[in-house]
């Protein structure tokens, strides 16, 4: 009842309708070359970007897949990660500050944080699901929001925190080209903790409750115990999202923890493709770069633009960038064999 | 005493834009199961084009506050026409993107079309004194605010016992499963209900533009607590929804005072209500827990 | 294999993200007007709760700045190639500290401009100062720019929260208005603001009655107007910290629990000429506040404001204004300095007097680089004497320049 991916009447039930899947039945070599031609791009990419819009890039790509972690292997969308994001910003940011620890080591304490605060708002959000876990996480998120902009003292309120050093171990990180590649290893981390999480028997478990919970219970699996725990993981990962996204800005904005935020990670999932994870990293790449033009070309009204397109990807392409050209490639590699046979 | 009374009377009428934006969540979910993102944007609408009838065409608010909920539900109609519809057949969250995205795209438009900086609205010239209570005297407009939104709320009521449509809305809400085993046609029902949902929006909206801030944003906070409230009422439950509505904004009004010393704790009071409501009732207050997902 | 698949996955997104985009590690550029231009950077609010206050219409005082400067110079103006670049930071410290660090890489910009909300103002110091290029901070009200947050490249226009509370409190207690209520939002501005507003209420000998916090952003003061009138002593002045959406919900509000009638009269801490128009003069006929520059202040504001009107179909804000003086300061500078090099540049404006349409016995302090100049105690007329749209206001009294802003402070060292 709950799934979230595409289940039109008459779509066949199965892993066919999974963008991972599709893709791990591509042969091998096709993987290696993508593998490859990626690992490149991302090493290549702040020569071709500018350096902060790149790592935005790499914190955005981890929030939606934390985002997608959920909603498309769990079958419960968070309309709060921003309480994560933003959780794991604030905490970065101070233990940067007030600690002078290296960087990863504040985002990592930033993303246990997240994760922390994830176990109270992830027990109490997990008893609904579908619409319900939607509107309770995004209360939630909103809730943290008002304590941040109230408990001025140590979160700076609305001027949020200003100057977040970057240290990591003597070296002079302050050219942004530098700290990207400083930060790279870390979103990389991440993003592999995602993939092993979706494809460990854990993960498979979290699918077969999303397809069907009453099986699940049935089979005896502790359902919100698994929920629960692909929360706090999920949270973990916005966190690190979060943290980098500070050290990369080297400030803290309460707008981190508004839902607008929220809202703009779920775009980033639905954009690049629900259920998909590597899709999340596709949509981060193109919304950030949108806005980024966007924002340059003297278009004011971003939201038009966004939404515009997000409706677009709602109402025609639900399965999003990268779901659209997994099918695709699934199709004609099909056709091949056929033809081939 | 004086000051509490002042201050319970200041909840209700805040809690009446919650009740009115809660019971056309509720009603719209009820026949839909669509949790509407973008009715905060549709109060929002209510109250700029209160504003676009006075300034641009001289229309005073009593015109607004019909004209207003009929353009509004009938874009309402539209929007499900051409858009909810589509999705109808899918999980229902589809729709709550759907929703979401209509929601920034009507921001931006107003945006563009009249600026963010808030936009004068009077109240009209009859509501513009205050009404003695004999302990303490209270704006007029304020009492009207509160008395026309029980109205409504109390005409919905009536109109949801009293009436064929009503009855199946009800049904459609309370006993999803029932209603709909029994082979009663819903179908015909929901352009319509989802069109009221919307003018039940804009009529707050209407009702808003002359005691608080009209612009392009001045829903977009609103209805994040708005869906508090209808967790803690019972998305299920239309009279939930309406008494949480009431509930909460006395619950604020009475938290900003007493509460002062701990601002934190006040701001957060509907959250934390949630939480706990949450924990002993997940279905809501007056919600009844639906077959298990 | 599926290992292989998953990472597959990922570095492909990151190929597709790639795109086009210019850049490679940035280096410091040195400025010498080697390729003979001079690019001038708006970065402020283009479509949020300060885009009328200064925003799009900014750009173009910027661009009248650049039009003046070359009919001043003609031939002899030091390049013909003078443009200007924008960026929307939608008051985002975050977004700020990224587009500030692009303008000045990617679009060559030599001085960046306006800059509202305190947080990101501050942000766009640090990404000045790391990269030694010019910015003119007019509509961040923080007196950290010029404080603890001061830099060599950083100049602070127009107007800060000494200058506002400084002057509205201690005018408006001196005719009369001696308990207050001060409500503020919950926020650096706020919070900064009261504390400067009650100081400067009890040294011109009035007493602040009681102050309260509000939640920020917030849609209903009724709490607070309830309370005003059962305080002890009853208040006869509520001065309101507030600013944008909140300053008008809270004015709507204070009209409507008629407390001008309870005889509680309005203060307001920062007003500009777009909340009034916005509340329209009715509601906040008789508030005071103090204000950085009012186009029908006389002749050369109005001819100024004459062409704005040309240019945009609305009448200039303070911040407007202080752009156009910014820009045009700042080109003056590169022509008598004869280049775009920052340090030289910096040398020529530090401690340089200046009176030109914005800046009335204007002075450049050397030691904060905060530009100071004449500031005006204002009042809204009511609207029986507003003549025409736009002029809402009256010029109570001048606050000559030493009175209007704060002594440098100690905790500047540039």
């Amino acid at each position: 009842m709950t799934t979230v991916v595409d289940s039109e009447p008459g779509a066949k039930p199965g892993p066919a309708r999974s963008g991972l899947v599709a893709v791990a039945r591509a042969p091998w070599w096709l993987r290696y070359a993508l593998l490859a031609v990626g690992l490149g791009v991302a090493l290549w990419l702040p020569n071709s970007l500018y350096p902060p819009v790149a790592v935005d890039i790499l914190c955005w790509a981890l929030f939606a897949v934390s985002v997608d972690l959920l909603l498309g292997f769990t079958g419960l969308m968070s309309f709060g990660h921003a309480a994560f994001w933003g959780t794991s910003a604030y905490v970065a940011g101070i233990v940067a500050t007030k600690a002078g620890l290296p960087f990863p080591v504040a985002v990592l304490i930033g993303a246990v944080a997240a994760a922390v605060l994830a176990v109270p708002i992830g027990y109490l959000a997990v008893k609904r699901t579908g619409i319900y876990f939607a509107m309770v996480t995004l209360a939630f998120a909103q809730m943290i929001y008002y304590v941040a902009n109230k408990w001025s003292t140590v979160t700076g309120g609305e001027n949020g925190l200003p100057s977040v050093p970057r240290e990591l171990g003597g070296l002079d990180l302050s050219d942004e080209y530098y700290f990207y590649y400083a930060a790279l290893p870390i979103a990389l981390l991440g993003l592999w903790a995602a993939w092993r999480i979706v494809n460990s028997p854990f993960g498979r478990v979290l699918v077969g409750i999303r397809d069907n919970p009453a099986r699940a219970r049935a089979l005896g699996y502790p359902v919100h115990r698994y929920k629960l725990t692909a929360f706090v993981l999920s949270a973990f990962l916005a966190g690190l999202g979060g943290g980098l996204f500070v050290m990369n800005h080297e400030s803290v904005a309460l707008d981190a923890l508004h839902w607008t935020t929220s809202g703009k990670a779920v775009i980033v999932v639905v954009l690049g493709g629900i259920g998909t994870l590597w899709g999340g990293v596709i949509g981060a790449a193109f919304l950030v770069r949108l806005e980024d033009w966007l924002s340059f070309s003297g278009f004011e009204q971003i939201g038009l633009v966004t939404g515009a397109i997000f409706v677009l990807a709602v109402l025609l392409f639900r399965k999003g960038i990268w779901g659209t050209v997994a099918t695709l490639a699934q199709r004609r590699m099909a056709r091949r064999r056929q033809s081939d046979s | 005493m004086t000051g509490f009374l002042q201050h319970t009377f200041d909840g209700l009428v805040n809690g009446a834009f919650y009740a009115l934006l809660a019971l056309g969540l509720a009603v719209i979910f009820g026949m839909l199961r669509v949790v509407n993102f973008a009715h905060g944007a549709f109060y929002m609408l209510g109250a700029m084009g209160a504003y676009v009838l006075l300034a641009e065409l001289g229309v005073p608010f009593w015109w607004a506050l019909v004209i207003m909920p009929v353009v509004l539900g009938v874009l309402g109609m539209a929007l499900e026409r051409a858009f909810v519809h589509r999705l109808a057949q899918l999980d229902p969250l589809y729709n709550f993107l759907l929703t979401f995205g209509l929601t920034l795209i009507l921001q931006d438009l107003v945006k563009s079309r009249y600026g963010v900086q808030s936009i004068p609205y009077a109240p009209p010239a009859e509501l513009n004194g205050s009404v003695d209570f004999g302990l303490f005297d209270f704006p007029t407009y304020r009492v009207f605010v509160l008395v026309f939104a029980v109205a409504i709320c109390v005409g919905v009521w009536w109109l949801l016992t009293h009436s064929r449509v009503g009855m199946v809305v009800r049904a459609a809400t309370e006993r999803p499963e029932l209603t709909r085993a029994f082979g009663i046609n819903v179908g015909r029902w929901v352009t319509p209900v989802f069109g009221f949902g919307i003018a039940l929006a804009g009529l707050a909206g209407v009702l808003a533009a002359p005691m608080r801030a009209v612009n392009p944003l001045m829903g977009s906070d609103l209805i994040i607590v708005v869906f508090a409230v209808v967790v803690i009422g019972g998305l299920g439950s239309i009279f939930g929804s309406v008494a949480a509505g009431f509930g909460i904004g006395l619950i604020q009004a009475w938290g900003v005072v007493y509460l002062a010393d701990w601002p934190i704790l006040s701001q957060t009071l509907v959250f934390i209500v949630m939480a706990a409501v949450l924990m002993w009732r997940p279905a809501g207050l007056f919600g009844r827990e639906e077959a298990p997902a | 294999m599926r290992r292989t698949a998953g990472l597959a996955a990922a570095s492909a997104a990151v190929l597709l993200a790639a795109g086009c985009g210019g850049g490679g590690p940035s280096g410091s550029g040195d400025s010498k007007l080697t390729d003979d231009k001079i690019v001038l950077g708006v970065l402020n609010d283009q479509s949020g709760v300060y885009a009328d206050a200064s925003g799009p219409n900014s750009v173009k005082a910027v661009e009248m700045a650049i039009a003046d400067f070359k009919a001043k110079y003609g031939d002899k103006a030091i390049t013909k190639n003078i443009s200007v670049e924008s960026a929307d930071h939608q008051n985002k410290p975050d977004i700020a500290n990224t587009k500030a660090a692009e303008l000045y890489d990617r679009k060559g910009v030599d001085a960046i401009f306006d800059v509202p909300t305190s947080s990101a103002a501050l942000k766009v110091a640090d990404v000045a100062k790391a990269k030694k290029k010019l910015y003119f901070n007019i509509t961040g009200a923080t007196t950290a720019l010029t404080g603890a947050s001061c830099n060599k490249y950083t100049f602070h226009y127009a107007y800060d929260t000494y200058m506002l509370a400084h002057g509205t409190g201690t005018a408006a207690t001196q005719q009369g208005a001696k308990n207050w209520y001060i409500v503020y939002p919950d926020y650096a501005f706020g919070q900064d603001m009261e504390k400067k507003f009650s100081a400067a209420v009890e040294g011109a000998g009035g007493k602040v009655v009681a102050k309260d916090a509000t939640p920020f952003p917030n849609d209903n003061f009724s709490t607070f107007l309830l309370k005003a009138p059962t305080l002890n002593p009853k208040p006869d002045t509520l001065g309101t910290m507030q600013a944008g959406g909140d300053l008008v919900n809270l004015v709507k509000q204070y009209n409507e629990f008629k407390l001008r009638d309870k005889g509680i009269g309005l203060a307001v801490g920062l007003m500009f000429l777009t909340d009034i128009h916005s509340l329209t003069p009715a509601a906040l006929a008789g508030t005071t506040y103090t204000d950085a520059w009012y186009w029908n202040f006389d002749q050369q504001n109005r001819e100024f404001a004459d062409r704005f009107m040309k240019e945009t179909g609305t009448r200039p804000t303070f911040a407007h204004a202080a752009n156009y003086s910014a820009a045009m300061q700042y080109l003056e500078a590169v022509q008598a300095a004869g280049t775009d090099d920052a340090d030289k540049v910096v040398a020529g404006l530090e401690g340089k007097e200046i009176n030109d349409v914005f800046l009335r016995n204007g002075k450049i302090r050397a030691e904060d680089h905060r530009v100071i100049h004449d500031a005006y105690l204002a009042q809204v007329k009511p609207a029986s004497e507003v003549k025409e749209p736009w002029d809402y206001v009256k010029v109570l009294k001048t606050i000559p320049a030493a009175e209007a802003f704060a002594p440098p402070s100690a905790e500047c060292k540039m």
